[in-house]
């Protein structure tokens, strides 16, 4: 491990600029994700091109203070309004609506906020001693073992997406099949292109991402806006947990922050997936279990720490990888190929001072985090209340001047309209466009190493074979599409019928 | 922020007390088309020269990046829909310029839609092996590659990239066969020579000086007509009798048809850099080499480069399309 970049990158983060940045990228995390409609995910999408022009560091704290905020954010709205204002936010409902009606609304924002903060950080120190461990092996990674990543990470995101694992395979092998259009890695021959010059270089996977996201969430929004005012509990007890109830709490937070991370760490798992897990955990540990959906602090803690802590294991593929754990880091990864960064083993040597960067940033986020959550959290109880029409026609006009900044190209604005309305009638048709993003993004990446591990073993596939880091990948590839099929289900039954019969 | 800096440092510049006769003839504004993303190579030229071009040419100078399809979109712009007044020019990458409507039939600009107005640097290419490569010497690789024909791999920084043509020159001249595998840039290629993945890479020296003088890799051969200062040890191919000098150059181009004064002007400018010791000693603490080329001149290094580029297309797409 090289300890000169974890200082560079510390002292990269220690600055005036990128300390206001932090602090600002926390606030506006906090409002984004209280306000319901709105997803870390979209955020990230919609501040990504204000960044171009920042210096690394800068822009990757903001982005990363960002999605700190918004993880915690989703509980405002989650406690006040009954409505997760994100998805990874929906398991703090069942106790926190229940805490708020009876007028416990400060008591179950105060816990949440500390929970967030105690996962976040135990996570940003994982991301801290775990990812260059992963990062010292990467002159191993060569093209053979690159391929077997991308079929890894495409195999696994697919498997494990929200809603049914076809589906999820489904947009993961679209998004491959948009990731060929463009000139030929090997000859140089433009394909699928139509002749049409501003597709040379490929899809500009930000411009598919920013229309994927957003524009059907916007859409759904005004779907579903009937002018009907919101109606949020009050906040009338305080804010700061006593002592004693968070040193109940504590092993609670502890474990579902673990829960978070490793949950973060699988790709194509995210915040949703780890405070569901974390929630049951909390209630099979819980000595009164009846309590659980009728206003148990419990119930609050768990879920908060969980989807925070999700932040920086998630984060750890990404870096020490290059391949992203969830859609929101598929946008941090976005952010540093915006910044001539390619994504891969290499990120913590070559790029170490940027990468350390990152990782200093998501730490101090957290910090940041119950600076600003302690003072602004009743402030965002008015966000909560912005009519949805409002919300949609910014989010649209965002979208717009974020996919024109990439290129300056009118085109990729026209392009991202595209997606847009295509992720719309994927959505409707219950399909994921996170797969088909990190589809995008690994395609080339799949491509690109497939020919070139064929061109370095003299066209034999027994090229794979040679390397025990790529049979490994492979291996856990080809058992993630296995579980997806019907013989996975049959060999659980049989399991399951096993004792049975004994 | 980067663009915003580089104009509020024009501006700087610009209002500081210059010399009288210091006006540009076409106006007080020069828009420069980038067909690659802000931070890259094409950027780190405007930092060097613009400054100095914003103070000989008392004008201001506005990048517009234009990234995409290896800067075809830019110079499509540049060649066909810009204003021929002397106010819009482009950096001009060669030999990606040239090899950009060669190989693809749907980019239709051409070297007499463009006004060449100076060549200002050349990145030289070189091959490196990693550091326990058995081979020592450019001979040995070449031994190695007539004893395995096309089993040598290497790496090269994409189709169509000058280290791309420049092994294939290499193969020519040398009368050898390497497997060539093309990676997406400069630093994957030298990150694949260095953990061993392939044989050796036809780099260019700005990307790997580094890794040289780290001991990372080892460069066997330079393709310039004389040995570099910061490489005495390393021979140049000419030494070898291959006759290769390829590297990548950036400079500045115009649309054709821009006034005749406006023209003599700019290349003026770009003539005076070649002696300022300022300019000169700025390059050099960038690690880029300088190689000014002018007017009719560059012209000239681009035709001949259209020319040979051309020529072995034509002999090798139908090997590289298989």
């Amino acid at each position: 491990m090289d300890t000169s970049l974890i200082v560079v990158g510390l002292v990269n983060v220690i600055t005036l600029t990128n300390i206001s940045l932090i602090l600002g990228g926390t606030l506006l995390g906090l409002f984004v994700g209280a306000m319901p409609g709105l997803s870390a995910t979209m955020a990230l999408a919609l501040l990504l091109p204000l960044t171009y022009n920042m210096d690394p560091a800068s822009g990757l704290s903001m982005l990363a203070a960002l999605y700190v905020g918004a993880s915690y954010g989703g509980s405002i709205s989650a406690i006040l309004l009954r409505t997760p204002g994100t998805p990874s936010a929906a398991a703090t409902v069942l106790d926190g609506y229940p805490l708020s009606r009876q007028g416990q609304a400060g008591r179950a924002l105060g816990v949440s906020l500390f929970a967030s903060f105690a996962g976040g950080l135990m996570s940003g120190l994982a991301l801290l001693t775990v990812a260059p461990l992963l990062g010292v092996v990467v002159l191993e990674f060569g093209p053979v073992e690159m391929f077997a990543i991308a079929v890894l990470g495409i195999t696994i995101i697919g498997s494990l997406a929200q809603g049914s694992m076809i589906s999820g395979l489904l947009s993961g092998a679209l998004g491959l099949l948009v990731s060929t259009v463009g000139m030929d890695f090997l000859t140089g021959t433009p394909r699928m292109t139509f002749g049409q010059i501003n597709l040379f270089s490929g899809v500009e996977f930000v411009v598919a991402l920013i229309g994927l996201f957003s524009i059907p969430q916007a859409l759904r929004l005004i779907e579903k806006s009937n002018g009907a005012a919101k109606i949020a509990s009050k906040i009338a007890d305080r804010l700061i947990p006593s002592f004693r109830e968070l040193k109940q709490l504590m092993p609670n937070i502890l474990r579902s922050g673990c829960i978070g991370i490793i949950v973060g760490v699988i790709p194509g798992t995210g915040g949703d997936t780890a405070s569901w897990f974390a929630y049951n955990e909390a209630k099979r540990f819980a000595k009164d279990k009846s309590r659980f959906g009728k206003g148990d602090i419990a119930g609050v803690a768990a879920p908060e720490s969980a989807n925070n802590a999700v932040v920086g294991g998630a984060l750890i593929p990404t870096i020490a990888l290059g391949i992203p754990g969830s859609s929101s880091t598929a946008i941090l990864l976005g952010a540093l190929m915006v910044q001539g960064i390619l994504p891969g083993p290499n990120l913590l040597t070559d790029y170490g001072d940027v990468t350390y960067t990152l990782i200093w940033a998501v730490i101090f986020a957290n910090v940041g985090l119950l600076l600003v959550g302690l003072m602004f959290t009743k402030a965002c109880v008015s966000v909560t209340k912005v009519p949805d029409a409002f919300v949609a026609c910014t989010i649209i006009t965002l979208c717009i001047i974020g996919s024109f900044a990439i290129n300056n190209s009118i085109f990729d604005v026209g392009l991202m309209l595209g997606f847009g309305l295509f992720g719309y009638w994927l959505s409707k048709a219950g399909v994921s466009p996170a797969p088909m993003v990190i589809g995008l993004i690994l395609g080339p990446v799949m491509e690109n190493s497939f020919h070139q591990s064929m061109l370095i073993g003299n066209h034999s596939f027994a090229v794979f074979l040679d390397s025990p880091i790529a049979i490994v990948l492979l291996f856990i590839a080809t058992l993630s599409v296995f579980q997806a099929t019907p013989l996975f289900g049959w060999i659980k039954t049989l399991r399951r019928q096993r004792p049975a019969k004994n | 922020m980067k663009l915003l800096s580089a104009s509020i440092l024009a501006l700087a510049v610009a209002t500081a007390p210059i010399a009288a006769n210091a006006e540009y003839s076409a106006g007080d504004e020069i828009t420069v088309l980038q067909g690659f993303k802000a931070g890259g190579g094409s950027d780190a030229l405007a930092q060097l020269t613009q400054p100095f071009l914003t103070k000989l040419l008392g004008v201001d100078m506005v990048n517009q990046y234009i990234p995409g399809a290896a800067g075809a979109i830019a110079w499509t712009r540049l060649a066909k829909q810009s204003k021929q007044d002397g106010g819009t020019i482009s950096i001009t990458n060669t030999p990606m310029l040239m090899t950009n409507y060669i190989m693809n039939d749907a980019i239709t600009y051409s070297l007499d839609e463009l006004t060449p107005i100076a060549n200002v640097v050349t990145d030289p290419g070189i091959i490196v092996v990693p550091s326990d490569s058995p081979f020592k010497t450019v001979e040995d690789l070449f031994a190695a590659a007539k004893k395995n024909p096309g089993r040598i791999t290497v790496g090269n920084s994409g189709v169509g990239g000058d280290d791309f043509f420049s092994a294939i020159f290499v193969e020519q001249a040398a009368d050898v066969k390497f497997r060539s595998v093309p990676f997406q840039g400069d630093g994957p290629s030298a990150t694949a020579a260095m953990g061993g993945k392939i044989d050796a890479s036809f780099n260019n020296l700005g990307n790997v000086y580094g890794h040289i003088e780290a001991g990372n890799l080892r460069a066997l051969a330079i393709f310039t007509k004389e040995r570099v200062d910061f490489l005495p040890d390393v021979p140049t191919l000419v030494e070898k009798d291959i006759n290769v000098v390829a590297g990548s150059s950036r400079g500045y181009s115009a649309p054709a048809g821009i006034p005749e004064k406006a023209r003599e002007e700019l290349i003026a400018a770009f003539e005076s850099l070649k002696e300022n010791e300022e300019f000169k000693t700025i390059a050099k603490e960038r690690a880029l080499v300088l190689d000014i080329v002018t007017g009719d001149d560059y012209l000239q290094m681009m035709k001949s480069m259209e020319t040979d580029y051309k020529k072995i297309w034509k002999e090798i797409k139908s090997d590289v399309a298989k």
